[in-house]
């Protein structure tokens, strides 16, 4: 444990003297004392953060970035809580949840950016406009001028920020930094290519196929060897990208993220302790066990009558679904929308009825709570 | 590098600040705004988590928190409404008699500071001003 393990704490200390000041007070408001602890305990905050996690930056646009949006948040955040006028307030989250949205940008999620951007900054912002519009009275008031324990709240919620950030210098990030690789720690890179993810993709069009080589019935003998070719193209396309014993060949996913070291110099491959790295050599590892277990089903379905149909068909419903998921995996900007629809409906189906029923009976609420009695005829 | 901790780290401090926004302000849609606030902060480690995982798990919980947080904002703002018509106010302490049982009441001893009430400003009359004498009514009024 060195100094820098204390310096959640006195960011904590700092941020909590800040919004103790800052927060609206009939009296004993400090307005300059508060910023000035809290430009101070921001200070400490990003020399922490860079001190710990932070070294010479290469990508130095993702960086700026971040630094902009993070600040963004933080800074309009504050605004929120220590502005008195309650419009002003609700201008200032409106510019959090940009900033928000641009840290999800940064994190590969521009679907949720949207959505976010669409709901908040739209929707609930301007509702709360109205009802503010409504409740609207000239001058000072209790609701607006007046804190709650200004001091004790604010102890309160920076004491959990700085356990939190403690933790987390706890955890790997920080007390292990000098042992563990900086690059261990970076956020992933590009674990599939633009052709790799193509080949995947026309592959998984020729599997949509499937009806037309494999309908109902059994193959006529003379067409048997066509629907085989057919198939043994789509084995061989999924095996150049994932690996085929048949071919005998390795894949060029695992070629590239398991054999080559990234940069001349470099002997550890970064990529290998790359959760995402790691998860798509995992898929990549079922995808070509499935491929081959698929074409001996389509096989022996076509020659002996053995699997049934629907077992073939089922085995290439898997191995269709699961390179779908691989072709998504990496390039997240890219396939987001169609990659979150896919495991919203495939995977958490009954949550989004769920979500669906609780949106209904959210609906009803609001209309039966504010119901005026008597005022329906 | 930003790494996964940069972006933890930032969503602890906006939790916290939403968190000290939660507990000390009395207006009833600052608090709200304040929790949805803390709401972000939740989405954006979600979300870095599933970047860091590189798959999309994380993404699909922050859509369901988004969801419910549209539902919380149509029930939030129907009972601010109803809440507003009994008391003609939003401020969360007019309804500290549902407190609990032996817990003191909040009272506010220091005075609000009083703005200086100033008279609307007139525009000079310009040219001569018509004979007109202002029924009560208008005079009640202007």
């Amino acid at each position: 444990m060195n100094l820098f393990a204390l310096t959640p704490m006195q960011e904590s200390v700092l941020a909590i003297v800040g919004f103790a000041f800052l927060l609206p007070q009939p009296k004993g408001r400090k307005v300059a004392v508060g910023i000035a602890a809290l430009i101070a305990s921001t200070a400490v905050f990003v020399a922490w953060l860079y001190s710990t996690y932070g070294r010479p930056m290469p990508d130095i646009l993702g960086t700026v970035l971040f630094c902009l949006f993070s600040a963004g948040a933080l800074g309009f955040g504050t605004v929120l809580v220590v502005q008195a006028n309650p419009g002003r307030g609700a201008i200032a989250f409106a510019f959090v949840i940009l900033s928000t949205c641009g840290l999800f940008l940064l994190l590969a999620a521009p679907f949720l950016m949207a959505a976010t951007i669409i709901i908040y900054a739209g929707a609930i912002i301007v509702t709360f406009l109205f009802v503010l519009m409504l409740s609207h009275a000239g001058g000072p008031s209790a609701e607006n001028n007046r804190s709650r324990e200004p001091l004790l709240g604010a102890l309160a919620g920076f004491a959990f920020t700085g356990l939190v950030l403690f933790s987390l210098y706890l955890s790997q990030g920080g007390a292990n930094a000098a042992e563990t690789p900086m690059t261990a720690q970076r956020l992933p890179a590009q674990v599939l290519t633009l052709e790799e993810r193509n080949a995947l993709l026309a592959a998984v069009e020729k599997l949509d196929a499937v009806e037309e080589y494999l309908g109902a019935g059994t193959t006529p003998p003379a067409q048997r060897r066509s629907v085989v070719e057919y198939f043994e193209g789509i084995r061989d396309q999924i095996g150049t990208v994932v690996g085929s014993n048949t071919l005998s060949r390795d894949g060029s996913i695992s070629v590239r993220l398991e054999k080559l070291p990234m940069s001349p110099g470099e002997k550890v491959t970064p990529l290998r302790n790359d959760k995402q790295a790691q998860t798509v050599l995992r898929q990549a590892a079922d995808i070509r066990k499935q491929n081959e277990t698929a074409f001996d089903a389509v096989v022996n379905n076509v020659f002996d009558g053995k699997p049934s149909r629907e077992t073939t068909k089922s085995e290439l419903r898997h191995l269709r679904d699961d390179v779908v998921v691989l072709a998504g995996a990496g390039g997240l900007p890219a396939r987001n929308v169609g990659n979150l629809g896919y495991l919203l409906y495939a995977d958490h189906l009954l949550a989004v009825e769920l979500a669906g029923t609780l949106l209904l009976v959210a609906t009803i609420g609001a209309i039966a709570i504010t119901q005026r009695k008597g005022a329906v005829a | 590098v930003i790494t996964l901790w940069h972006y933890l780290a930032v969503a602890a401090a906006l939790f916290g600040i939403g968190l000290v926004g939660f507990l000390t302000r009395r207006n009833m849609i600052i608090m709200f705004l304040c929790a949805e606030m803390m709401f972000q902060g939740v989405a954006i480690n979600f979300v870095a988590f599933a970047r860091y995982h590189g798959n999309l798990q994380g993404q699909v919980f922050v859509l369901f928190i988004i969801a419910v947080a549209a539902c919380e904002a149509g029930v939030a703002l129907a009972l601010f409404l109803m809440m507003y018509r009994r008391g003609k106010s939003l401020d969360a302490t007019d309804w500290q008699s549902l407190r609990e049982m032996g817990v003191p009441p909040t009272v506010d001893t220091v005075p609000l500071p009083v703005e200086p009430v100033t008279e609307d400003e007139h525009l000079a009359p310009a040219g001569v001003r018509p004979k007109h004498v202002p029924t009560e009514e208008e005079a009640a009024r202007v």
